[in-house]
């Protein structure tokens, strides 16, 4: 067996441990990166710096733990940014975990000083609506009348007592949405069930794995823009000039992609090369 | 000297003055203020339009919104409706439809409008408007489209399955994946090892689910043949109602009734990542020697396959997820492609209406096709006719 | 201290499922059945907890028996646990098919038929703009020959076939992006689990 099949026939155990050391390692270094924010991200922050304060948002949480490494530091830069902006959020999940992640997220948002200082209420500021069943249904119905698809919050108060719920009906009264998603139902049913028929403007988180699939809709204009990964969520900490949990893995993230890259192009020169090989 | 003093003085404050009134001279009013019902929608708003001041961007350019007011009566008191701002001269009045809302607009009652184009601290009103009332549409005409299209894929649709029905061969070219089902089946059968078929994380009303049934079905006939037993974990417990059935209706049209394991389609859990742990303990175990996956997969599709590659079994793979696809092909020995999974049903099922319907999609795709380049070609040289013919208006 | 246990329980069991990453071991099967299980029981009880109360228990209670024709279709549903009535299930999962369907319809049409060839069509050559030339042409020739290669009508022969492989290409391209993009994803995933276990665990970061 030449070096190069054994390369072929690597244990797999061996690139686990390169990754794991690749994506450990960096983790305890502070590097500053050079993040750029690509257009994409950018338009999602200019819809978002258009909105007088006091707008009304509309924060879907579509996710559960499972994904919670990428979105999560995604729902917790929108949250300061719409506290400190003072912007007023309305938060509902169509997964059942979502809601219980704003929770998560809110705890940890309500650690920075500078939040701490404008104090958000809760009824006042942000309200949390819960999960509901229906999926794309959901959606469809929150057209005519939010306060029917939702008629308690997450603790169980009536969701027309909430002082922040006064005078929202529907779609009308959100000035914009923002979803975070890790799949079905997700970006996709919001831009069908609610951008196209109610013409909502809607921007989106989405992990790495969904984000390509709704590209086509942002050039389409069906979508303001998109937080693709990571990547997008380090982008929109940039743009909102409040550097966090995104920012911190990009470091890492990077080495990996290096490893993984490395690992790619040997693999590949091994398998032509050998198949050369066998061919002559 | 004094009295110079005081002169100019006096002069000087009157410009200032002068400056002062300037800045809050009041612009022209927007004139030709028009109300008419909002068009194509449900009742219960009424589209303003106007001419913009003449001091809007021009003249003394000191517009800054437009106040846009309402009353029902031509001599009565007008309230403030909304704002649009400056260069804008369409306001959509909108009320709510429910009596008992604050904001009710009702239909068929006359209403009158009155535009403010509205300066620093001063404003200017234009005339009242022509009487206005709201009702509702029965047809959207900016729909028009969709209306053609939908008529034009269920003529297609309706004709095909006609077509199948009466026994009329209809030509599907053939997928590899497919033809690769029976080698699988019979590769099992000589390993004396079962079939794992999963069909993924969607639920019973997914397309990609329902053409993972009709595909099951085919299989499971022929494990029924072979006498090979077949694994289904499943995610979703109605997914699993439809599996049980699908496969006891094979091994009865098989003949097999008897070979029938309803503890063979089981529920494991529906939470992604524990099922996949629970679908990669049962692929570690049983060695399966042929896995399926077809249906709806998402982040779990690599994880499943990686294992069953590492568990050497042949993998027949297909999703219309398409984030997931790239990772069938890698890992996986066959893929159906998107649409290729529904294809394939059509294929093996026979079924009159998912062939029609199969051969319907054909010939939508062929009309996106030539849209595409003839739209392509007209706004190339712009011919706005024919670009306007795509134009939705939602 | 609640929480203290709390993270070395996570902890604990992360390193249970990565242990698989190894081999198959005693222990990993120990967190897998643990996790199914408990994720099995969690599911029931957001279920029964944030569905059946307050969709049709606290509506039913608040008089609105409209949402008895939904507990009638669920409990059809049940109907299959006896095999001789099975059939009636049916019924509910007709309605379920039917509606998501008939919803969908029309809404697929416009937002991915209408709206997304509305935005394909774009002029070929844009005078005095190659690059843009250039993107337009791609979109289009990609979209032309990705849909000849979804066309089962015909066998991918001769021109068609050539067009057909052209429409392979872009797809494994789009493909390769979507790759990357999802082993970007995965390595965030496990970039959380090792900074909950350096972190969080050991407090080796800050």
């Amino acid at each position: 067996m030449s070096f190069l099949e054994k390369l072929l026939a690597i244990d797999r155990r061996i690139i686990f441990l390169f990754i794991a050391i690749a994506a450990a390692l960096p983790l305890f270094f502070t590097v500053k990166l050079h993040i750029e924010v690509t257009p994409i991200v950018n338009n999602v922050y200019n819809a978002l710096e258009a909105l007088p304060p006091g707008s009304k948002v509309l924060l879907s949480m579509d996710y559960d733990p499972g994904s919670m490494p990428e979105l999560q530091p995604m729902a917790e830069s929108f949250l300061r940014y719409c506290f400190l902006r003072d912007l007023k959020v309305i938060i509902i999940g169509l997964w059942p975990n979502g809601p219980i992640q704003a929770n998560i997220a809110l705890e940890e948002v309500f650690k920075d000083e500078e939040v701490k200082n404008r104090n958000p209420q809760y009824g006042i500021d942000y309200v949390n609506l819960g999960y509901t069943v229906g999926n794309e249904v959901v959606v469809e119905r929150m057209g005519s009348d939010i306060p029917a698809t939702f008629p308690k919050d997450y603790t169980g108060n009536k969701t027309e007592d909430l002082p922040l719920m006064k005078g929202v009906k529907n779609y009308n009264n959100i000035d914009f949405v923002y979803n975070l998603s890790a799949g079905y139902p997700g970006t996709y049913e919001w831009v069908i069930f609610a951008v196209d028929p109610y013409k909502i403007k809607l921007a989106a988180g989405n992990t790495a794995v969904q984000a390509p699939l709704v590209y086509p809709y942002v050039q389409s204009g069906q979508l303001i823009g998109v937080l693709g990964g990571m990547k997008g969520g380090a982008e929109f900490e940039i743009a909102t000039g409040k550097p966090a949990k995104a920012v911190k893995y990009m470091f890492s993230q990077s080495v990996t992609h290096a490893v993984i890259c490395f690992f790619i192009l040997i693999g590949n020169f091994a398998y032509f090369a050998t198949r050369k090989k066998k061919g002559s | 000297m004094r009295k110079i003093t005081i002169s100019l003085l006096t002069i000087f404050l009157l410009t200032l003055f002068v400056n002062i009134s300037f800045s809050q001279e009041e612009p022209l009013p927007p004139s030709e203020v028009k109300a008419s019902d909002t068009p194509n929608d449900n009742g219960h708003s009424i589209t303003v339009t106007w001419k913009l001041s003449p001091d809007d961007g021009a003249g003394k350019k000191n517009v800054v919104a437009y106040e846009i007011l309402r009353s029902d009566n031509p001599e009565g008191e007008f309230e403030i409706r909304g704002v649009a701002p400056a260069g804008e001269s369409r306001f959509d009045d909108k009320g709510a439809k429910e009596k008992t809302d604050k904001n009710y607009l009702p239909g068929h009652k006359n209403f009158y409008y009155k535009v403010r184009a509205k300066a620093d601290k001063t404003f200017a009103e234009s005339e009242v408007s022509n009487p206005a009332f709201a009702y509702g549409q029965w047809y959207h005409t900016g729909k028009t489209t969709v209306l053609i299209g939908v008529i034009l894929f269920s003529a297609f649709a309706l004709y095909f399955i006609n077509l199948a029905r009466k026994g009329k061969k209809l030509f599907v070219r053939p997928l590899a994946g497919i033809e690769a089902v029976d080698e699988a089946i019979g590769r099992a059968t000589e390993m004396g090892k079962p079939i794992l078929y999963i069909i993924g994380l969607g639920s019973a009303d997914m397309i990609a689910t329902i053409a993972s049934f009709t595909i099951l079905s085919r299989v499971a006939k022929k494990t029924a043949e072979y006498q090979t037993p077949i694994l289904i974990p499943c995610y979703d417990s109605v997914v699993m109602a439809v599996a049980q059935e699908t496969v006891r209706a094979a091994y009865l049209e098989a003949g097999r009734p008897d070979s029938y394991k309803e503890e063979n389609i089981f529920f494991v859990t529906s939470m992604q990542f524990a099922y996949v742990a629970g679908v990669n303990g049962i692929m570690l175990r049983e060695r399966p020697a042929t896995n399926f996956y077809l249906g709806k997969f998402y982040a779990e599709s690599l994880i499943l396959a990686e294992t069953g590659s590492v568990a050497g079994s042949i993998q027949i793979s297909g999703t219309d997820e398409i984030a997931q696809i790239p990772f069938f092909i890698a890992a996986t020995d066959y893929t159906l492609i998107g649409e290729e999974l529904y294809a394939a049903s059509a294929y093996l099922g026979k079924e009159p209406v998912l062939l029609g319907t199969l051969k319907a999609q054909d010939w939508g795709k062929a009309l996106v096709i030539i849209s595409l380049i003839l739209g392509a070609l007209a706004a190339s040289f712009n011919f706005q006719f024919f670009l306007n013919l795509f134009r939705v208006q939602l | 201290m609640v929480e203290t246990i709390g993270i070395w329980i996570a902890a604990i069991l992360t390193l249970g499922i990565f242990s698989f990453l190894y081999k198959d071991n005693p222990f990993y099967k120990f967190c897998e059945s643990l996790f199914v299980g408990v994720s099995a029981g969690y599911w029931f009880a957001t279920t029964f907890w944030q569905v059946m109360m307050p969709k049709l228990v606290d509506n039913l209670a608040a008089g609105r028996w409209i949402y008895i024709i939904g507990g009638i279709f669920g409990i059809l549903m049940l109907l299959r646990l006896f095999p001789k009535i099975g059939w009636i299930s049916r019924w509910s999962l007709a309605l379920v098919v039917g509606t998501t369907a008939g919803l969908y319809f029309t809404r697929y049409l416009v937002s991915n038929g209408m709206v997304q060839t509305e935005n394909t069509i774009m002029p070929i050559f844009v005078t005095g703009n190659l690059p843009q030339t250039i993107g337009n042409l791609v979109i289009v020739v990609g979209t032309f020959c990705g849909l000849v290669y979804f066309f089962f009508s015909k066998e991918h022969k001769g021109t068609f076939g050539g067009f057909a492989k052209v429409g392979i290409w872009f797809i494994m391209v789009s493909f390769g992006a979507s790759f990357g993009y999802t082993v970007m994803s995965r390595m965030s995933l496990l970039l959380g689990r090792l900074d909950y276990l350096f972190g969080t665990w050991l407090g080796l970061i800050k």
